[in-house]
């Protein structure tokens, strides 16, 4: 028997992942829209998506700036898959009867994006520190891997349920078919 | 998988229909199906207890191991 309870938390938890997915969405297409623009017309640099200002990067190296940008980039389009799925998975996840094929591979590929979401971050932040010995100045991109080794845990924790989850589909079906 | 069932078979033998088993042994029919059909994963000893005894037969006339 499924609580009220549970039913408003997934109500609620169903509301504040699309409200994230649609910011990360319209993050992800302002990103997109400057690489575009940097592209098209360097002059933009100056003036990026949440006023940042890469000009001095892209001064000093082209290649360091669309390698830093194409980080920043990729993050956050596996952000906003990431909570595609996310938001797939609750509006399909039936409570009564929550063990099922589509919910595991579901949960799985949740931990694969996660994983590759910490990742990405952790290299992107290397190369950053990496990039500040040489005396660039990146400190406004830091905002975006900040959180890497915290994607990276969750991306362990999520593959572990993964994992119980498809034991737990195993046992069902065994138990379906136990006459 | 080795092992088959041949319930069909004793069914046959004592001329009793799927219906009439399921009332007897208090199984669904759906039930009975996966166990004819072979799709049962395993068997409660208490449903191959009541199979047989409806059916008045051994386990091994049910069950059968083939390589």
């Amino acid at each position: 028997m499924i609580s009220k309870n549970n039913n408003f938390i997934f109500k609620a938890l169903s509301i504040v992942a699309w409200i994230i997915f649609v910011g990360l969405c319209i993050e992800a297409g302002g990103l997109i829209v400057n690489f575009i623009f940097s592209i098209l017309k360097p002059e933009m640099v100056h003036n990026l998506y949440q006023k940042m200002d890469l000009s001095e990067l892209y001064n000093r190296s082209q290649w360091a700036f669309y390698g830093m940008y194409s980080f920043v980039l990729v993050i956050s389009i596996l952000k906003a898959i990431l909570f595609y799925i996310v938001i797939r998975l609750i509006s399909k996840l039936d409570l009564e009867k929550p063990f099922n094929n589509y919910v595991s591979e579901q949960i799985t590929q949740i931990s694969y994006f996660t994983f590759s979401i910490g990742l990405l971050s952790y290299i992107a932040r290397e190369t950053a520190k990496n990039l500040q010995q040489h005396g660039y100045e990146i400190d406004q991109l830091n905002q975006f891997w900040i959180d890497s080794q915290a994607f990276i845990l969750m991306a362990a924790v999520i593959y572990v349920i993964a994992v119980i989850f498809k034991k737990g589909i195993e046992i069902q079906s065994e138990n379906e078919l136990t006459i | 998988m080795a092992i088959v069932v041949n319930l069909d078979v004793m069914m046959a033998k004592r001329k009793i229909s799927l219906n009439e088993l399921s009332a007897m042994v208090d199984l669904t029919l759906s039930n009975l199906s996966i166990l004819k059909t072979g799709k049962a994963k395993a068997i409660r000893f208490s449903t191959l207890e009541a199979i047989c005894k409806a059916l008045d037969c051994q386990p091994g006339d049910l069950l059968e191991y083939t390589d």
